[in-house]
């Protein structure tokens, strides 16, 4: 309870989770606030923002209701958001945990493959990933989610460093404890919450990459998300630029509230830090 | 469409098959009072970069803006569409049709300063179209050699019956001749003059930055006399199209060809005093949009699923709020700018018919279930053209109106290419077919049987008729050009009725040029010929 | 020494790490629908069969997977990247010609991020929980979730479009033929927005990791037993914090420099600047093998590069380590 009190304390993290909840509610109301397919030719193409008062956001350049494609887009971006995240966590913690347990020879070569793929550029790589296999809305999230393993691992390493020679670890060791059990059920626990805060950046980061995916246009052209938006948008820059403003806004709301509620959690985790 | 002109293309063609005597001088027809200007310098948008820019070995107009002004052909097109002598003076075939030979120009020479012969053409219509073009492999299949008895005579013979108006339609963008003295030794496709070429053009080249310009001057001892009259052409690499419309309202570019601005952008342009933006002089390059059906399908296989799929878009529509002014609807594989083989619209057409389209799925058989789907199809677009791209999501939509759900899946080109051409990957393929000035070069490949497997642009949809099949081979070998032109008539007829790809939009490029450009647009293929004769005002 | 030894060994240790990278990326490839004749043929607006086949064998395409991997590693071991196929040159000098544009992006994107970021947070730091703490705190948060490529957009709409104060993309005024020092000042100028919309993130981020370090180390000993000695504050921040708090900026540097080549895809594709970063996204859609891998390649170099300065900068400013010496 300390912990909520003390989460409720920072306005930031507040305002955090209220933009947080508005995006989610967006992403809840999408179907009942508009029952059409976003994706399907609502009006004239390149309506202004209520030049028609059917279409408060406008239209875009393929004629489609700007309002409902922000609306579906946040269900997009949560989704692959949160699921990438939970695979690139799942990925770094094994990872992270089996290098800093077992350390040596494992560590070793576990930590070339970790340096392996933070030597090279992570976009570049969902690049060949995307090109690889696909576009469809599974592989890019995946795919994210292969980018984003390594600082997860190096967190969970540095942790699982720290904590495997405690004595609630010699403790169970010197009961006959396998290393599975060791890892998963001693260790990990313990290891857990600053991975878990630092997964707000993984989230942030991976919905930054799906939209910078959508607007180089090897993102899934089947849904309806905030960055195929921008990028269609980009073609009528010039003057519509509200094609591609809006979504904008969106991802930057959402992003925003990621970050701060993650770094309300910190800060409700460790109070002695606060303010930092 | 007007028979007066029809009249006239017949007789022009009739009169190919005798000498005639080419002429070089184009006429000044809109700016005819007023005196060129020498001088000045002409910035053009190159919005993708070619791997090469010798047009002897690539037939695309990305090289053709480019290497068409530092080259040069045998065969170019006139004002009126018609074969006009550049490098070849005149021509003359055999009553056989194996043997046609060209008289080439006196007094032309290469950018070094060699003279241009005979040995050119030999060397460049061996080694290079029959080789390595593309295109020209295929036009050129039949050729077995090009005799030079003497400097300024080239004769090409044939295996098969070459019919002179194919060859002389094809020869504008499958014509281009390289110098045999600098291409001879090593490697023809790594050779360093692809990126930096020597021609006998009106242009000189000078210098290419990747991924920034190119740059060309004026050639003082161009054959022409007193051409050309700009100084220099400098081509800025620019990829993003909206930067391109950027650059052109700050008056750092002049010409924006083939569609190189989006389409909102070129609506805007239009408006605007100090440019022309118009389809003309793109005539030779127009394009039709493709609705690509892979018979592996069981429902696709059946021809009353393709016509109800016709039936469900609403083409119209889409070319009006989409396209705007710089499309039409189309009528078949053959585009109404081709004079000498449009069959006119008198074919079996498609048109809008919602009620229809839903009679024809029910009878098929493939009835709504119960989320209102009747079955799904994957359609890949390709990744070239905004209207591709729209036109995919247009066909998403309305086919979901009728209970065809579509999923669009995107490639880049390579991937479009092997998914499409050589995987058989797709249910629905949509891109452009690019019609080049016959049917035989550019179009019977799409329908034609026995393609080999990951061929791009051919028929690769498990669909063979051989009645099309019969056609399209008499058609590549008859020498009369009406019975040609009427062979290709039967051909669309038969296509349009098994529907085994839909062309319904008509597309010719849009040209957005500065208003002080003058003597621009005037040939059917004028943003990719020589530009010996364009001029800037003050 | 000891430090450049320390460094060396890393380096070392660097070589397997790419090796992996470049086996990896390779065999990935082969996965990828389509290949580089795929691509020149789309690129051609059309062609036939026989072309196709011809292109295929001219390019080494139709050897084993095996082999073909064995040519590439073998030609490196002579630090021969190949030939490009799209671009028809060495993919040496196809990288040379576009590496200057993403330096000196990166460069300036670093200095102006890393410069701002110092400044903005000491000056948050040292008034913490103030105004001017709370207006750049807000800032960098706001910032580090803008996502670059819109941020670079709507500043194309605002200082291109409707202002016309800087030119929407480009690397230079090639219509001007500029030399020597107005030569410079334009592709500075052209220079301006790239580098704003690349360094954004970045700001966010080191303005952060400075407050937070500065907040950090003004609570440690030495610089209350500083301040207790009557040094004026500027000197101890200056002389005493400022170099502590620089730590974790610095390491931060190397951990960052992929990210900033992978950010630099998309930036160069806002503003058409014919970088690495650009050469990367096309080789990937081209299907260019030698010149993707020739780019992971030189990019692992750079990376590697920039993470060797970081860790002779990290010995110089860590006294911990410096005494050791």
């Amino acid at each position: 309870m300390t912990f909520l009190r003390l989460y409720f304390r920072s306005p930031p993290a507040v305002i955090g989770l209220l933009l947080l909840v508005l995006v989610l509610l967006m992403a809840l109301s999408a179907g009942w606030i508009f029952p059409r397919d976003p994706l399907s030719l609502a009006g004239r193409p390149l309506l202004w923002p209520l030049q028609n008062p059917r279409f408060w956001l406008g239209t875009d350049n393929s004629g489609r209701d700007i309002a409902a494609q922000i609306f579906y887009g946040a269900r997009i971006s949560l989704l692959i958001g949160v699921v990438a995240t939970f695979i690139a966590i799942a990925i770094g913690v094994v990872i992270g945990a089996l290098a800093g347990y077992y350390g040596r020879r494992v560590d070793n070569v576990l930590m070339r493959i970790t340096e392996a793929f933070q030597t090279l550029p992570n976009f570049l790589l969902l690049l060949v990933l995307v090109a690889v296999f696909g576009s469809t809305l599974t592989t890019v999230t995946i795919a994210i989610g292969v980018v984003s393993w390594p600082a997860p691992a190096r967190l969970t390493r540095a942790e699982f460093l720290s904590l495997r020679n405690r004595e609630f670890v010699q403790a169970g060791r010197t009961l006959g404890m396998r290393d599975a059990r060791l890892i998963f059920g001693e260790i990990l626990p313990n290891a857990l919450p600053p991975v878990i805060v630092y997964a707000s950046v993984v989230m942030a980061v991976a919905i930054l990459l799906e939209s910078a995916l959508a607007f180089l246009r090897l993102s899934d052209p089947n849904v309806a998300s905030w960055g195929n938006l921008i990028g269609l948008g980009r073609d009528v820059l010039r003057v519509q630029w509200y094609v591609s403003a809006i979504p904008g806004v969106a991802i930057l709301v959402t992003v925003l509230a990621v970050s701060l509620v993650g770094q309300g959690l910190n800060d409700a985790l460790n109070p002695r830090l606060k303010g930092r | 469409m007007d028979t007066k002109r029809f009249e006239m293309t017949r007789r022009a063609a009739l009169m190919t098959s005798a000498a005639i005597a080419a002429n070089v001088i184009n006429p000044m027809r809109a700016f005819a009072q007023e005196t060129p200007r020498r001088g000045g310098v002409f910035f053009v948008h190159y919005g993708a970069e070619q791997r090469q820019l010798n047009p002897s070995l690539q037939a695309s107009t990305g090289v053709y803006i480019i290497g068409g002004k530092i080259q040069e052909n045998l065969v170019d097109l006139d004002a009126n569409g018609q074969p006009v002598g550049v490098l070849a003076e005149s021509w003359e075939a055999s009553p056989d049709g194996k043997t046609i030979t060209f008289k080439l120009r006196k007094g032309v020479t290469w950018h070094d300063g060699k003279p241009f012969t005979s040995a050119d053409v030999q060397f460049t219509a061996m080694n290079m179209w029959k080789k390595i073009l593309n295109y020209g492999t295929t036009l050129q299949l039949f050729l077995t050699a090009v005799d030079t008895p003497d400097p300024l005579t080239a004769v090409f013979r044939y295996e098969r019956p070459m019919p002179l108006n194919l060859l002389l339609r094809a020869l504008p963008d499958l014509g281009y001749v390289s110098a045999k003295h600098l291409y001879e030794n090593g490697d023809i496709r790594q050779n360093p003059h692809n990126l930096a070429p020597v021609g006998t053009g009106p242009f000189k080249f000078v210098q290419y930055e990747r991924g920034q310009y190119i740059i060309a001057e004026r050639n003082p001892n161009y054959w022409r006399p007193n051409a050309p009259y700009l100084d220099r052409i400098v081509w800025r690499v620019i990829t993003d199209r909206s930067a391109a419309a950027a650059q052109m309202e700050a008056g750092q570019l002049h010409y924006s060809p083939f569609s190189g601005l989006t389409i909102s952008d070129m609506a805007r342009l239009a408006k605007d005093k100090r440019f022309i933006v118009s389809t003309k002089g793109n005539e030779g390059n127009a394009r039709t949009n493709t609705i690509e059906f892979n018979f592996r399908r069981k429902e696709l296989a059946d021809i009353r699923v393709r016509r109800a799929i016709a039936h469900a878009i609403n083409v119209p529509f889409f070319i009006e709020n989409f396209l705007g002014d710089f499309a039409k609807l189309g009528t078949g594989p053959i585009p109404s700018t081709s004079t000498d083989f449009y069959p006119g619209p008198d074919t079996p057409q498609y048109p809008y018919d919602k009620a229809l389209a839903t009679k024809l799925l029910d009878e098929a058989g493939f009835k709504k279930g119960a989320d209102g789907t009747r079955f799904s199809l994957r359609l890949l677009p390709a990744p070239w053209g905004e209207d591709i791209s729209l036109w995919a999501t247009f066909v998403q939509q309305a086919l979901g109106e009728v209970g065809i759900k579509v999923e669009i899946v995107r490639n880049d080109g390579g991937g479009f290419l092997r998914q499409v051409y050589n995987d058989w990957n797709f249910d629905l393929a949509t891109g452009w077919h690019q019609y080049r000035s016959d049917p035989a070069v550019s179009t019977t490949v799409w329908y034609r049987s026995g393609q080999p497997k990951g061929a791009p642009w051919t028929n690769q949809w498990g669909w063979q008729d051989a009645a099309v099949d019969k056609v399209i081979d008499d058609a590549a070998t008859e020498l009369d050009p009406v019975k040609r032109k009427a062979l290709y008539a039967e051909f669309v007829k038969r296509v349009n009725t098994e529907l085994p790809i839909w062309m319904p939009i008509e597309q010719i490029f849009v040209t957005v040029i500065s208003a002080k450009a003058r003597n621009h647009s005037n040939t059917p293929r004028w943003g990719s010929s020589s530009w010996h004769d364009l001029w800037l005002a003050e | 020494m000891r430090i450049l030894s320390l460094a060396g060994r890393r380096l070392a240790a660097s070589i397997p790490t790419l090796i992996l990278i470049l086996i990896g990326v390779f065999l990935l490839l082969q996965f990828a629908p389509g290949d580089t004749v795929d691509a020149m043929m789309a690129q051609m607006g059309g062609g036939d069969a026989a072309t196709a086949r011809q292109l295929r064998q001219f390019y080494g395409l139709d050897l084993s997977v095996p082999a073909q991997l064995g040519n590439y590693l073998w030609r490196l071991v002579r630090f021969d990247l190949g030939f490009s196929s799209i671009y028809g040159k060495p993919v040496a000098t196809v990288i040379a010609e576009r590496l200057p544009p993403t330096i000196l992006l990166m460069t300036a994107s670093l200095s102006f991020a890393f410069f701002f970021g110092l400044v903005f947070g000491v000056i948050a730091a040292r008034g913490v929980n103030k105004w001017p703490d709370t207006i750049i705190s807000t800032l960098g948060l706001v910032f580090y979730a803008t996502p670059s490529f819109w941020f670079g957009l709507m500043a194309i709409v605002v200082f291109s479009v409707y202002l016309q104060w800087l030119p929407p993309g480009g690397f230079e005024d090639i219509g001007l033929a500029h030399t020597g020092i107005w030569r410079t000042l334009d592709i500075a100028r052209h220079l301006i927005l790239p580098t704003l919309t690349l360094g954004l993130i970045f700001l966010a981020i080191y303005l952060r990791i400075m407050r937070a370090s500065m907040l950090e180390v003004l609570n440690l000993d030495f610089v209350r037993t500083a301040r207790a000695k009557g040094l004026d504050e500027t000197r101890v921040i200056v002389r005493h914090v400022l170099r502590n708090a620089l730590l974790p900026m610095v390491t931060l540097i190397g951990l960052q420099a992929g990210t900033m080549l992978g950010g630099s895809v998309v930036v160069e594709s806002v503003f058409s600047l014919p970088g690495l970063g650009r050469l990367a996204y096309e080789s990937v859609v081209q299907r260019d093998l030698n010149t993707l891998l020739g780019i992971i390649f030189v990019s692992a170099l750079v990376v590697i590069a920039v993470n060797f300065v970081v860790d002779i900068l990290y010995a110089r400013l860590d006294p911990r380590i410096s005494a050791e010496v």
